[in-house]
């Protein structure tokens, strides 16, 4: 242990029920340094600096703050201790004030607001901040809030502060006056840590950079070290992926009809204008960070999105000019889509496999009192299992019993008996063991070569490159690129996607 | 993964449910009760304390339906009250008995019709929507009616038969309890209606996204539950000649709420049947009969069975825990 550092990592491993999400990673967060984290989604990023702040325990290795070996409980001890972390998604109490949030946790007996309110207007004008203390948090936009937070970690007298992607969230403006705030911090020996997508702002902002790949730390070091083509390359260049993806050159299949044409769709601030269309026989990859409306374009055109944010644009099935306002007439036309978050949207948990699968194939029958037989359920059970090689336990296991792949199959199969023309895959191998990613990946295959139109969404450019015949790269609600396979590469994709 | 085990453990080959805990406990009181109260065994006890749960097992059939999609109607007692109070208030303007009473039935189902629609459309939490519409459908009630206790007419045969009839020894109010209940379990076993309404009380979300119709799912619930209320109803003004009104401010709902909870049906939907409601019923009926015979008050009797809802509520949260995105919905 150097003085120089003031967290290390050491061998340290986190695993969510044995799937490592980083595994053996050594990090040294240096003093007074601004230490940019890099790497794909789903890297290990989040969770490695969670575990610094108290989120999540090692499963193995070693934790050294200031020195000594450390194991953080609750959030609460790291904040204690000098840790502190501000999420995406701010923690502040918005129906409170500023100065409230504050000195959260620290009321008096008798509170007096007054009181408090110039506390906190001299400790914020002191950090030169300019948020008005009893401004209610709810009001406040996301720098503001944000200028809250960073108050409150330095009110606790946090020697480290932790960002989670701070800047997805703002404007220009606020970005340069954010990364003058840190240099701040810094001068006040303050070490930081950012996560970040822009790798234009860890180039110019960050002393050190590190980037991590599957669960590992693949480069680290000096930020004036780096270039924009080398943290691309370190951050998708991989050997794991490639073995389980299989770098078998195949060539693109061809356009069949257009079974979906968007144009110009809008919708909240999440979808903007956007325009694409979807062939038959094919895959469609639709590559995008999170946050980019992926999602969100699929579930406009399957109609899963509820309430009335729908700003215009046109969506054609099979030339049809078609608005769906709830999923159940989108299903009947042939559209389905598998969720992202299958335990959320996708499987009945106390149901068994059989009877999930039911469930899709009694979607379409109209006659409320019909009779339902069990012995269907079992012989959907069978019927499916075989065709996707369902690792069944028994037939009277409930979904929740069942792995994460084997749920994964269900959902999917749920929705492939409800025949459908158009099958919209969101992030289709999200929590799904090794195995089961490349019989999902086989299952896509062959449907786009039975004629299906077939969009994968994934935040994972390899399982994009693996499946797609033709790739959308999204970003900011909108597509903003269309390639064939054979002009893709992982980093023209990605420079797509973050530019 | 996080999520709703299994209710219970195991003991050798023996699943130990709710519903298996709650007979067992049903028996133990049984005999216990025989062994220590004179009349307790007799035949004309054993069929009184079948007469007296009658209705409340026909309303906690009808609020089993319910929550085992997930949500709760508090109406059901104002319902039951104000349907039948209607039938005699139309009858009373000499309008035939039977007609006044499909009219009191329809006006059921179009309260439950826009329960149903307040819970599955406008999407207000159910304990909220349907404490408020009970409420309301009370004091209009109590507005149009004059009087707290409405008689029916007398000498309507079926009715008559109703309240004093008997097949084959099993009085004619139990066996209308036994109908709605056997209808009920084919409904929800072996229809398809049934099989989506098992689907959207264990995930609603799923339920939407494969493209149930959940909304007429849950509206249809609701206008299904407010007729069984009607039925109830019926079944009650069969038994002592009249309606009173007031009932809507006992603790009768609270009671049918606790036969639901008790027999096993899970407050977090998709799961339970009508046998859970079977159960906590006895239990139910057993332990109120048992307590009056030991002369308890009306107040004691509520405070043992609310302790019971509450550790029965209390059991349930923590054999069908809740995940996060369920305890967000706000439901409850």
């Amino acid at each position: 242990m150097s003085d120089a550092n003031i967290i290390e990592l050491r061998a340290a491993t986190k695993a969510f029920s044995r799937i490592p999400a980083f595994k053996n990673v050594d990090f040294d967060l240096h003093r007074g340094e601004i230490h940019a984290l890099l790497g794909e989604n789903g890297a290990g990023k989040s969770t490695l600096t969670k575990v610094m702040a108290g989120v999540f325990k090692l499963t193995e290795g070693k934790l050294l703050f200031d020195g000594k070996e450390v194991s953080f409980a609750t959030p609460a001890e790291a904040l204690r201790a000098g840790i502190a972390m501000v999420f995406q998604e701010t923690n502040l109490v918005p129906a409170m004030t500023v100065a409230q949030n504050l000195y959260l946790g620290e009321e008096k007996m008798f509170n007096r607001l007054r009181g408090l309110h110039i506390q906190a207007r001299q400790f914020l004008a002191g950090m030169g901040f300019q948020v008005d203390p009893t401004a209610q948090v709810s009001t406040l936009g996301a720098a503001h809030k944000q200028m809250v937070e960073i108050a409150r970690a330095v009110h606790h007298k946090a020697r480290v502060i932790i960002f989670d992607e701070p800047t997805a969230t703002l404007t220009p403006e606020e970005k340069r006056h954010f990364f003058n705030l840190l240099q701040r911090l810094v001068k006040e020996g303050i070490a930081i840590i950012f996560i970040t997508h822009a790798l234009e702002e860890a180039l110019a902002v960050a002393n050190r950079i590190t980037v991590m790949r599957d669960g590992e730390i693949v480069a680290s070091g000096d930020a004036k070290g780096f270039t924009r083509a080398s943290i691309v390359q370190a951050m998708v260049g991989r050997t794991l992926t490639e073995t389980l993806h299989g770098d078998v050159k195949r060539s693109a299949r061809p356009y069949g009809d257009k079974v979906l044409s968007v144009e110009n769709l809008s919708c909240a601030g999440l979808v903007r204008n956007s325009s694409f269309s979807v062939f038959s026989g094919q895959v469609t990859g639709m590559f995008g960070l999170v946050g980019a409306g992926r999602t969100e374009m699929a579930k406009v055109v399957a109609g899963l999105l509820k309430r009335n944010i729908f700003h215009g644009g046109e969506i054609r099935l099979l030339g049809k000019s078609v608005r769906y306002r709830v999923p159940r007439p989108a299903v009947r036309d042939g559209i389905v889509y598998v969720t992202e978050d299958r335990k959320v949207d996708g499987f009945f948990e106390t149901m068994t496999a059989g009877e999930n699968l039911q469930i899709g194939e009694l979607t379409d029958k109209s006659n409320p009192v019909a009779m339902v037989s069990m012995a269907r359920a079992k012989e959907l059970a069978k019927e499916w299992g075989e065709r996707l090689r369902l690792k069944q336990i028994s037939d009277r296991a409930k979904m929740i019993e069942l792995s994460g792949g084997n749920q994964q199959k269900v959902v999917i199969a749920k929705s492939l008996i409800q025949q459908p023309k158009l099958v919209i895959f969101d992030e289709p191998t999200r929590g799904v063991d090794v195995g089961a990613i490349v019989e999902i990946h086989q299952l896509i295959s062959e449907l786009a070569d039975q004629g299906m139109a077939v969009v994968v969404i994934s935040s994972y450019l390899p399982e994009i490159l693996a499946v797609s015949d033709r790739i959308l790269v999204v970003k900011r609600g909108r597509v903003v690129e269309e390639m064939m396979l054979s002009d893709a590469s992982e980093e023209r994709v990605m420079f797509a996607a973050v530019h | 993964m996080a999520g709703r085990g299994k209710p219970g453990g195991r003991i050798g080959s023996v699943q130990i449910s709710q519903e298996l805990v709650v007979i067992a406990i049903s028996v133990i009181l049984f005999a216990v009760f025989s062994a220590t109260l004179n009349n307790f065994l007799s035949q004309g006890n054993v069929i009184a304390i079948l007469k007296n749960v009658s209705i409340l097992g026909t309303l906690a059939v009808g609020m089993g339906f319910i929550v085992v999609g997930r949500g709760i109607d508090l109406t059901m007692v104002a319902v039951m009250v104000v349907g039948v109070a209607f039938s005699i208030w139309v009858s009373s303007w000499g309008v035939d008995f039977t007609l006044a009473v499909i009219c009191g039935a329809l006006l059921a189902a179009a309260i439950g019709l826009f329960t149903g629609i307040m819970v599955a459309v406008a999407e207000i939490p159910p304990i909220f929507a349907t404490l408020a519409i009970a409420s309301s459908v009370y004091g209009s009630g109590r507005i149009v009616f004059a009087s707290d206790v409405l008689y029916a007419p007398p000498n309507i045969a079926w009715l008559k038969f109703v309240g004093n009839g008997s097949v084959f020894g099993i009085p004619m109010s139990v066996v209308m309890f036994a109908c709605v209940a056997a209808l009920m379990a084919f409904f929800l076993r072996k229809t398809r209606f049934g099989r989506l309404v098992y689907a959207t009380g264990d995930n609603p979300n799923a339920a939407r996204t494969t493209g149930l119709p959940t909304r007429p799912i849950i509206v249809t619930q609701y206008v299904i539950s407010a007729l069984i209320a009607f039925t109830a109803g019926i079944i009650m003004t069969g038994l002592v000649t009249g309606i009173d009104t007031r009932l809507y401010n006992s603790s009768l709902i609270y009671d049918v709420l606790l036969v639901v909870v008790l027999g096993g049906i899970g407050l977090s939907g998709g799961q339970g049947g009508v046998r859970n409601v079977i159960a906590g019923t006895i239990l139910v009926g057993i332990l109120t009969n048992g307590m009056t015979i030991l002369n308890f008050s009306y107040t004691s009797q509520n405070l043992i069975k609310s302790v019971i809802l509450l550790s029965a509520l209390a059991i349930d949260a923590i054999i069908n825990p809740r995940d996060e995105q369920t305890s967000q919905s706000g439901d409850i």
